[in-house]
């Protein structure tokens, strides 16, 4: 049993094409089978509604007189990328406001700009012969600009991670606040209503399909950056018109200690052509799968501990090493099927149609790693040898060793050369200023230490953070392996 | 274990031994526990603990007898109309008092918020405040 795309085009335009959302599809096909849902249903609609860091919006303002050509801009004080031609402009959702930071960024001015609120335009130039203006400082509404494109370079993936994290400090990532030993874990995705898991093979998805973007209409124009299909983690290069869109699908939102991002309602509607589209569009939450990935170490191949499907982490907990893990999403599964449900509203009003791409996504690109032409250099490449006294050791040796060795920092350890603690020279004047002469009184016993094959880069935001100018060298049973100090990271 | 928040009043801890008097006299209920959280605020000492379920009650009562405010209710509100249902604050809260209804609708059950706070700064809309 086969169809094309011109005879669902007809039912839809007839009014009598069945369409399901990908969580209806699951059931249906559970109940009825394959071959009679390839026959039945026309149309299975997804969705997906959550965080999209790699969003953004062109927006042309028409020319003011005199005329300027743009050099720096900002909207509503977020900078806005200006390289195209003079009043041409690229806002992204991840740049901060220079006065707001981390509270309100490009997202937000595109949540605001949909929204109908007026946007103030900053801008300056230095001035040609044909764009005389030097500064631009006045307000617009998204009615008085010529075009508001949005256009996000990644989008959907296909499926994401879910986060963990096995340190012993919180953090905060894109991926949310995440608690210290596998306190609590973050997943996104909208699973079995997640639109390229519905067509993972990308048979209906390429250039020119039309989908639901931001409450309006959209089309997907390629690959996403970094699209990585042969591991399942495809992305989408999508536009649309963002003064036909809907501020309740473009939302922008505020990571603490992270930076800020736009959630983007997104919804492809797919095309059941033959049986193996109604196979595939009735994926469950328990046939998706992804990694748990350990967020607490901080390179870019991080720990797997182990693969989850999206119907466990939808439970709200989650099994880890035998420790029940609170789980949540950070993107809506209520948005999703309402957006899901939306379009399959569109559909059978019969106001949206479906059509061929006419290109297909590719199958089997590779997600490269940056290539780096500096060496990443490790503590072990920069450590120095350890000047060490032991815990019960007069002040007076330690004052003795910090000048014999013209060191700043002496790492105070046990016979076993256990780590006990860190002694400054600071600490040393201190103690000599209060009168104090037992070294125990003066150790600093809460040591922030970094290990041999951490990259230096890591190590220097260690001391920046702590605000401390050195950091004892472990190893993994703790014992004192070496220092690094300010002083090599010059 | 159940978590409860106490507030310890400015004025009954004047130093360390006035603290470790407070400890100590949980600690005689002969039991292990958690403190998850530390902080001082407008009211005093904010202590999140951690205990074991069928010992809340007998702790509750001597802490209330030592001047000590054992919180009950919450002390966030959540504003709905900014909230997108994302559900970034459910795994941060330790009572399921922020938690999705069938509809997948973020839900605050106020009477089982314990006040701990860890959700404030996990909404990615600033939907959450304190009181």
């Amino acid at each position: 049993m086969t169809k094309t795309y011109k005879e669902i085009n007809e039912k839809i335009k007839n009014g009598n094409a069945v369409v399901l959302t990908a969580e209806e599809m699951v059931k249906y096909v559970e109940d009825n089978g394959v071959k009679v849902a390839a026959k039945e249903i026309d149309v299975v609609t997804t969705g997906t509604f959550g965080p999209m860091c790699s969003s953004g919006a062109f927006l042309n303002f028409g020319h003011s007189d005199p005329p300027i050509k743009f050099e720096h801009l900002w909207l509503n004080d977020v900078h806005a990328y200006h390289g195209n031609a003079a009043v041409d402009c690229y806002i992204g959702c991840t740049r901060m406001s220079d006065v707001r930071r981390f509270e309100y960024g490009g997202g937000h001015v595109i949540e605001d700009l949909v929204a109908g609120k007026s946007i103030r335009l900053r801008g300056n130039s230095y001035t040609t012969d044909c764009y005389p203006l030097a500064e631009v400082d006045t307000e617009f509404t998204i009615d008085e600009i010529n075009q508001a494109i949005l256009c996000n370079p990644r989008n959907a993936y296909q499926r994401y991670v879910c986060a963990v994290n096995s340190s012993d400090k919180t953090l905060y990532t894109y991926m949310g606040k995440l608690l210290p030993h596998y306190g609590n874990a973050h997943y996104t995705g909208a699973g079995c209503l997640n639109p390229l898991s519905n067509d993972p093979d990308y048979e209906t998805i390429g250039i020119g399909t039309r989908i639901f973007l931001g409450g309006g209409i959209g089309y997907i124009i390629g690959e996403g950056t970094q699209h990585n299909p042969t591991n399942q983690f495809g992305t989408l290069f999508v536009k649309g018109d963002l003064k036909k869109m809907s501020a309740e699908y473009l939302r922008g939102v505020s990571y603490e200690k992270y930076g800020t991002s736009l959630f983007v309602g997104l919804g492809i509607p797919i095309p059941i052509l033959n049986e193996g589209l109604a196979r595939k569009t009735a994926i469950s939450d328990e046939e998706l799968f992804t990694d748990i990935v350990d967020y607490g170490i901080p390179r870019r191949d991080r720990p797997i501990p182990r693969r989850i499907n999206y119907k466990e982490l939808r439970s709200e907990y989650i099994d880890l090493n035998g420790k029940k893990v609170k789980c949540s999403s950070l993107s809506s599964f209520y948005h999703a099927r309402k957006i899901a449900n939306t379009l399959k509203e569109w559909i059978q009003e019969g106001t949206f149609f479906l059509n061929p791409p006419a290109e297909n996504l590719p199958t089997d690109t590779i997600f490269k790693p940056m290539k780096q032409t500096l060496k990443l250099k490790f503590v072990k490449d920069l450590k120095k040898k350890a000047e060490i006294c032991y815990e019960d050791c007069d002040i007076k040796v330690v004052a003795k060793k910090i000048i014999s060795e013209n060191v700043n920092h002496i790492v105070i350890t046990d016979r076993e050369n256990n780590l006990k603690g860190i002694v400054t020279s600071f600490d040393i004047t201190k103690a000599i200023a209060n009168e104090k002469n037992d070294l125990d009184s003066i150790i600093t016993k809460r040591v922030v230490t970094t290990f041999n094959d951490e990259p230096i880069g890591n190590a220097a935001r260690k001391m920046r953070q702590n605000n401390i100018s050195a950091l004892p060298v472990i190893d993994e049973n703790k014992k004192v392996v070496g220092i690094i100090t300010s002083e090599e990271l010059m | 274990m159940t978590i409860i928040n106490i507030s310890i009043p400015f004025g009954l801890v004047k130093d360390i031994d006035d603290y470790s008097k407070i400890v100590n006299d949980i600690l005689k209920h002969d039991i292990t526990f958690n403190i998850l959280k530390f902080s001082t605020g407008s009211a005093g000492i904010n202590l999140l603990l951690d205990i074991p379920e069928e010992k809340v009650s007998s702790v509750t009562e001597s802490l209330i007898k030592g001047n000590i405010i054992v919180n009950k209710k919450g002390r966030v509100i959540v504003d709905i109309d900014a909230c997108i249902d994302c559900g970034s604050c459910i795994s941060l809260c330790p009572t399921d008092a922020l938690h999705l209804n069938n509809e997948q609708r973020l839900e605050f059950s106020y009477e089982r918020c314990i006040g701990c706070l860890l959700c404030l700064d996990s909404c990615p809309r600033y939907a959450i405040e304190e009181m």
